[in-house]
């Protein structure tokens, strides 16, 4: 009871005014959003402290990973190229193409899911946009990317791909995938915090996605009547926009439909759960 | 204007175990199986119950109490990062809180860089990080250092830096976590001088301390709190005199 009164005294001269502007979780939420935005500067240089953190010290740096890459696809795409019986000069930049996209999607999923925890000691001292950490993530996999391309050029030109017009209409897939990787990382961030055993489930999903999305294998090897049946899989989907117009041809407009579909999908699960548990997220870390 | 208003602002955080925190065990409690009645709860700590609190330019406030009564969960919360789990909090202002100087800072990087990281997190521009540069450079006296990668660094020039850049931008707001102080005795009265300007520049000011003298020094007004309640409200002198009678009480 004295407890009430002497709170009183210090705010009595205010105590009749009520906060004006009581905004609902979803203003504040989609206010976290524009904001995280915003804030370019902060997950940029978050994103490339992440690149740099990973191989600092090393003359090689990113390229380490590109390196791995070209061993991934040299050895996987001769021996693959033998066993589903395909000449190698076209198996190759096909798999090399896939496969740099694939990293890319799958790199998304799985950094998300420490999005926020490996950002405690940010979000538990200030008020810092949680879309903040997902942009971050974001930028660490689209700079992966910028490395990793790097080797298509000397496949294409190894194997003779000829320039397409077609590889504009990659850049449009290029969007598409960070719109849905920003919503994906937003849905699996926060319930990787809230969960802690879900890392590795999505890391098994994402295993198993690799096997079941054309990325080892062509569409074309299916059955005819399996086909359609792909861009059901919304990884071939996603993969689909970016590497076939990389390879010289246009996805049809079904794989569009299927992607545009993961992104409605996904930003109706995102958007609720975000305005949801926006605010719970610093008490989970 | 600079203005911070709770109201009945609760902070619960729920204590997961094992169990609470994994998907399986929660997807199989929903389908059934024995129920060990010890996981069935979560259990809750209540950091800040049904904090009231106005504060307006010109409020200097102390934050008084034991360890663990609440005082720096209060400032996450004013801080914003903390957003209560019931009631309101409205922090209107730009608020700078020196509660991590560091956050943010990336020892491979060299001080330079390190100013233009941390100074991106207070908000600055780019332009505006490499403007301060100079000024900070002078201040921390870290000489050649400055183009050498912070983990080259003694803790105690770290702090220079973090301490330097962190004070480069005035608040609204200023949130102080104890008195700060950094490196040795010359740099530490040059560090005072340069707190001092930038908490009397503040139109808020909150610090939370155990030292009666620092708080009477620098606060107008007082908070007590105690397992995470207001019990007292007051004017510096009143409430340090009640703290002090129930430290010996």
């Amino acid at each position: 009871m004295e407890r009430m009164e002497h709170a009183a005294s210090v705010s009595a001269a205010q105590a009749a005014v009520e906060p004006s502007s009581e905004r609902t979780a979803g203003e504040r939420a989609w206010l976290d959003v524009k904001q995280g935005f915003e804030n370019w500067r902060v997950w940029w240089l978050l994103g490339i402290g992440d690149i740099r953190q990973r191989y600092r010290r090393s003359k090689l740096g990113q390229f380490w990973i590109t390196l791995s890459i070209v061993i991934f696809i040299g050895a996987i795409g001769v021996v693959y190229s033998a066993l589903f019986k395909q000449p190698v000069e076209t198996y190759i930049p096909y798999l090399a193409t896939t496969y740099i996209v694939w990293t890319l999607l799958s790199g998304i999923i799985t950094d998300s899911a420490g999005a926020f925890v490996q950002a405690e000691g940010f979000l538990r001292q200030q008020a810092l946009p949680k879309s903040t950490f997902i942009l971050r993530v974001l930028v660490r996999n689209f700079l992966s990317f910028a490395h990793n391309i790097v080797v298509l050029p000397f496949v294409f030109l190894l194997f003779g791909v000829a320039p397409s017009w077609t590889w504009f209409a990659a850049l449009g897939g290029l969007i598409v995938v960070a719109l849905v990787g920003f919503l994906a990382a937003l849905i699996c961030a926060i319930l990787c915090t809230r969960f802690r055993d879900l890392p590795q489930i999505i890391q098994n999903v994402i295993q198993v996605a690799f096997f079941i999305s054309p990325i080892t294998w062509r569409v074309e090897l299916l059955d005819e009547p399996l086909r359609p049946w792909v861009v059901l899989n919304p990884f071939a989907a996603l993969l689909q926009i970016v590497s076939e117009p990389l390879l010289g041809r246009m996805p049809d407009p079904i794989t569009y439909t299927s992607a545009g579909l993961s992104v409605l999908v996904l930003a109706f699960v995102a958007w609720p759960l975000f305005s949801r548990f926006r605010q719970r997220i610093v008490y989970w870390l | 204007m600079a203005s911070i208003t709770l109201r009945n602002a609760c902070v619960d955080f729920p204590i997961y175990n094992a169990r609470g925190r994994s998907l399986k065990a929660n997807v199989l409690r929903r389908v059934g199986g024995r129920i060990d009645s010890n996981n069935r709860e979560i259990i809750t700590v209540e950091a800040l119950r049904d904090i009231n609190l106005d504060l307006r330019p010109g409020d200097r406030l102390a934050l008084v109490g034991h360890n663990g009564a609440g005082k720096s969960t209060l400032l996450r919360v004013l801080a914003g990062a903390y957003e209560p789990s019931r009631g309101v909090a409205h922090i209107d202002g730009k608020v700078s809180s020196l509660l991590d100087m560091t956050m943010g800072m990336d020892p491979e990087l060299t001080g330079r860089e390190n100013i233009t990281l941390r100074g991106i997190f207070l908000g600055m521009t780019f332009r505006q990080a490499t403007e301060i540069t100079p000024a900070i450079e002078e201040f921390t006296e870290l000489g050649g250092f400055m183009d050498l990668p912070m983990r080259t660094y003694s803790s105690g020039m770290t702090l220079r830096l973090a301490f330097a850049v962190s004070t480069a931008v005035q608040p609204d707001i200023l949130l102080l976590d104890e008195m700060i102080s950094v490196g040795d005795m010359s740099f530490a009265e040059k560090a005072r001088i340069r707190l001092e300007q930038v908490m009397e520049n503040s139109r808020i000011l909150v610090l939370a301390s155990h030292d009666p003298m620092i708080l009477k020094r620098y606060c107008n007004k007082a908070v007590h709190l105690r397992e995470g309640q207001i019990v007292a409200a007051g004017s510096i002198d009143d409430i340090l005199e009640q703290h002090g009678a129930l430290e010996q009480g």
